[in-house]
């Protein structure tokens, strides 16, 4: 067993080595998620089978103390950041005081100081090997760890390194407002960084909070600066990937959801549902636990990777608490393999009713609606859409299909093409030419990715233009959704919760032979681009929501919401 | 033949326009400018009747090569209206100026002049003017962009779509001494906001491009959109960039301000001639909506690429030219002041 995991722990340092001075590229750090996934599916299944020998290391290589440690610090980092400034003036001075002792630091250094910590484990867990009695050894080499930590920095010292992160994330979110000026800032980050470096040199401990302050905040909209993910989420994945308690299942979901291969909330979903599916069916319940307990924490952590890959769809928060408020319904006195079989029983059979029936249900409904010579217009890649449209063609209708696309995503190719393989007769544009057609379109047909309690329709972004620009023309718009993407959440603008994709997107042109002139963007501070996920269509340009159950007002959907039992 | 050496100078102009040689439409004015100084000061004229005749086989030629480019016809119908003006100063036959409504109703038919008279004074006197009008072309742009700081204040977030000359320096003189950030709509697939947001991010601005779709997402948090135009129709509307019309009925919904930057020459005496856009407008190349490379697929789908939009006038807030805003209800005087009334059908 020892060996699987060592060589994945060895690739991961070397990573963790090369990515601290120039972050990787998405691309990149899939790549290495792909490659792990051979090597973690050895581990876990190695690991379930050494639960079920009844030994006791934990199925990631981690001992439970020093899980609970990680997750001590990251609490401990949050209570940091949470803790008012009381003491700037001090703290001020203070990290100056240690800028000019070390003010030779150099970045190379910092690399080496940064990945020493997690090589330092990583020699841990390979030198241990994974039997029950040199747990004991493990933990007490760990907690000796901690005590050194603790050794070296004195209160005063600990006290220090606090308030000087207080001040650096002072500074960092100053710094956030002050985009528009960052000629005058600049100078503001690189001491910023100079003391983070500091504190990162003085703490040892390097908690993936402090290193997001370290990158410049350059290139972000502020209006979303909520939204960005960035480091967070590569100091997060590489955290998780080092975690064996995630089934490879998931951590291949979590690529794919990070790639944006697996697109669309009935896709995300379905997918899900089906890793889900495949974890229920490996999980082995560790000894003096209750299946469905231990299950609902291992899946905790799964779920938690799944949205630092990309935060979750309606469709999937849904789906999820259903299968959480099944697995605490459940009858405890039936044995695992009985829970086991119970619960994909019941996932195919959500998987049937909320999604296949559904879907079949507001095909038919949509279809009494499509009546021969029209001409539909639709937005994008949906499934359900397709299907509706397929549904009609083949009931004999004759119809034109008007698809329009928006880049960077450019989905609506793949509608195209499957469209035109159901014999379908289809014309495609893009968004900005959605008025030249629209005069002559008769229906407008759109997708939803949630709907949302007060009745707006969250969905890809350009949904809301294409049902603008329909409602300047006075058509109708149907958009179609199933029951279980409704959400209680209420939203009014594309805001507050939304997705912020991959940049250099938008910055590649690929129809022509052109080349865009922000292909070097990241040259120029004053240049961003912005790459939404999603928009928020207001009510009143909505004709009605179909969805499995009646054909309704968007504003109706709190009376779904009440009616589904939900909890 | 005769008629190749005849209208040479125009037909360079189409073919100039056509192979893009000419694309921005300064340049286009500034060259129909010169082709018509030429014409006065080296072509085969008498009196103002033939010297009109000549510009207007020239306007009728253009019309029928280019029929969705106003601004050289726009530039010739103006200059008529200055021979127009010259002749009448010269004879000082009729009054000054515009005649009032009294005299308009009670003038005898045969009284309209046919500007055949001689007049040895006209062609000196016309080059004097098409100076004057030169003049007044070049500095058109710097007119528009000084008016920047009546129109953009501190902190502003500024929507813009595709890239427009007179836009870019608009906004690069509001940022002497303002700071704002500007949305650039990266207009696809023609994508000359990328152009435009990185020669606007080159002069220090905060510039954020945004893909076409994501306009309506980022209209509520928008305080003004600043645009340039194809075209001013005769009723305050538009002819722009594809993509536009979204893009005002979004500032519309959240009633957000919308300025036209619009130099003279773009205002033309046409109106929409059907609401079935055809007439109005023409399709680009279909492979840069969806490329060759997609195969088979394209014998199956029609792709559709449309140059332009029409924005309604009751979208448009306001129109900026070199001499100051104007609602889009005022574009009939301006036009009735620009061009004579007999030269607005041609």
């Amino acid at each position: 067993m020892a060996d699987p995991s060592t060589t994945v722990d060895a690739s991961l340092v070397e990573d963790a080595a090369t990515a601290v001075p120039q972050p990787i590229s998405e691309l990149e750090s899939l790549r290495l998620l792909v490659q792990q996934q051979a090597a973690a599916l050895d581990t876990f299944v190695k690991n379930q089978q050494s639960v079920n020998r009844g030994k006791k290391v934990g199925a990631d290589g981690l001992t439970k103390k020093e899980r609970r440690a990680l997750k001590a610090g990251a609490e401990k980092n949050v209570e940091i950041s949470n803790a008012k400034t009381n003491t700037i003036d001090e703290s001020l001075n203070q990290p100056k005081n240690n800028v000019a002792v070390n003010s030779k630091s150099s970045k190379g250094k910092l690399q080496n100081d940064s990945s020493t910590p997690i090589k330092s484990q990583v020699k841990n867990h390979t030198e241990s090997p994974p039997k029950a009695d040199t747990q004991k050894s493990q933990k007490t080499l760990d907690a000796k760890i901690k005590e050194n930590e603790k050794e070296t920095l004195s209160k005063a010292e600990i006290k220090a390194q606090r308030r000087a992160v207080q001040e650096a994330q002072r500074q960092a979110k100053a710094n956030q407002k002050l985009v528009v000026t960052p000629n005058n800032n600049n100078q503001a980050t690189k001491e910023n960084i100079k003391q983070n470096e500091q504190n990162i040199k003085l703490g040892k401990k390097v908690s993936p909070k402090i290193d997001l302050i370290k990158s410049p905040i350059k290139h972000r909209v502020q209006l979303f600066n909520h939204l960005y993910v960035g480091d967070f989420q590569e100091q997060n994945l590489k955290r998780y990937t080092l975690n064996k308690d995630i089934h490879p299942a998931f951590l291949q979901l979590g690529a794919q959801y990070l790639s944006r291969s697996i697109l669309g909330s009935n896709a995300r979903c379905l997918a899900m549902l089906s890793a889900l599916k495949t974890l229920t069916n490996d999980f082995r319940t560790p000894p003096k636990q209750e299946f469905c307990r231990s299950l609902e924490s291992t899946l905790k952590a799964s779920i938690t990777h799944l949205n630092t890959c990309r935060p979750l769809a309606v469709s999937m928060t849904n789906a999820l608490r259903q299968f959480k408020l099944l697995l605490t319904q459940i009858d405890t006195n039936l044995s695992d393999n009985e829970k086991r079989s119970l619960l994909q029983e019941r996932i195919d059979k959500y998987i049937q009713e909320e999604i296949e029936k559904a879907g079949e249900a507001i095909s038919n409904e949509v279809n009494k609606k499509i009546s021969d010579n029209d001409i539909i217009l639709i937005y994008g890649y949906s499934s359900l859409i397709l299907r509706i449209l397929v549904d009609a063609q083949k009931a004999g209708k004759k119809f034109r299909v008007v698809i329009v696309d928006a880049r960077p995503l450019l989905e609506g190719r793949e509608m195209l093409r499957r469209l035109v393989c159901a014999n379908i007769e289809c014309s495609y544009l893009l968004i900005n030419a959605v008025s030249f057609v629209m005069s002559r379109v008769t229906k407008v047909l759109l997708g939803a990715h949630a709907l949302l309690a007060n009745g707006y329709v969250m969905s890809r972004t350009g949904t809301a233009q294409v049902a603008l620009v329909a409602n300047s023309f006075k058509k109708p718009v149907l958009v179609c959704c199933e029951t279980y993407k409704f959400c209680e959440r209420v939203q009014t603008d594309s805001f507050v919760y939304n997705e912020i994709a991959d940049p250099d997107k938008v910055v590649t042109v690929d129809a022509s032979e052109k080349s865009s002139y922000l292909l070097n963007w990241r040259d120029n501070n004053y240049l961003t681009p912005l790459n939404l996920m999603y928009d928020v269509t207001p009510s009143d340009f909505v004709t009605a929501v179909v969805t499995e159950i009646a054909v309704l007002p968007c504003t109706s959907v709190p009376v779904i919401l009440r009616i589904r039992p939900v909890e | 033949m005769l008629e190749m050496e005849l209208f040479s100078d125009v037909i360079k102009l189409i073919s100039d326009i056509r192979h893009s040689k000419l694309h921005n439409s300064y340049d286009i004015a500034i060259h129909t400018e010169e082709l018509v100084e030429r014409l006065i000061s080296e072509g085969k004229w008498k009196s103002a009747q033939d010297l009109m005749s000549l510009i207007k086989l020239r306007i009728a030629r253009f019309i029928s090569a280019l029929p969705q480019e106003a601004t050289p016809v726009n530039i010739m119908r103006h200059i008529l209206k200055i021979i127009r003006d010259e002749y009448d100063t010269g004879f000082k036959s009729k009054g000054e100026g515009h005649q009032s409504l009294h005299h308009l109703v009670t003038a005898n038919i045969n009284d309209s002049e046919d500007y055949s008279k001689l007049l040895p004074t006209l062609k000196s006197s016309l080059l004097n003017n098409l100076a004057e009008y030169k003049v007044e072309l070049e500095s058109s742009m710097d007119n528009i962009a000084t008016q920047a700081l009546e129109h953009i204040h501190a902190n502003e977030i500024i929507l813009t779509v595709g890239k427009s000359n007179t836009v870019e320096k608009f906004l690069k003189y509001a940022a002497k001494s303002r700071k704002f950030q500007v949305i650039v709509v990266e207009a696809a697939p023609r994508f000359h906001g990328h152009l435009m947001a990185s020669n606007l991010a080159k002069s220090n601005i905060q510039t954020t491009i945004i893909p076409d779709s994501a306009v309506f997402a980022m209209m509520s948090r928008v305080n003004k959109v600043i645009i340039g135009t194809h075209t001013v129709l005769a009723n305050g509307g538009l002819r722009t960039e594809c993509g536009v019309h979204m893009v005002a009925l979004a500032a519309k919904r959240y009633s957000i301000p919308i300025m036209v930057l619009a130099h003279m020459y773009k205002l033309s005496p046409m109106h929409l001639c059907s609401s079935e856009q055809d007439a109005f407008n023409i399709c680009a190349s279909p492979a840069d909506v969806l490329p060759y490379s997609s195969g088979p697929l394209l014998n199956k789908v029609h792709v559709y690429n449309p140059a332009f939009d029409y924005v309604p006038p009751e979208l448009v807030t306001l129109f900026i030219s070199h001499q100051g805003g104007n609602a889009p209800s005022y574009v009939y005087r301006l036009l009735s002041e620009l061009y004579h009334p007999d030269d607005q059908e041609l």
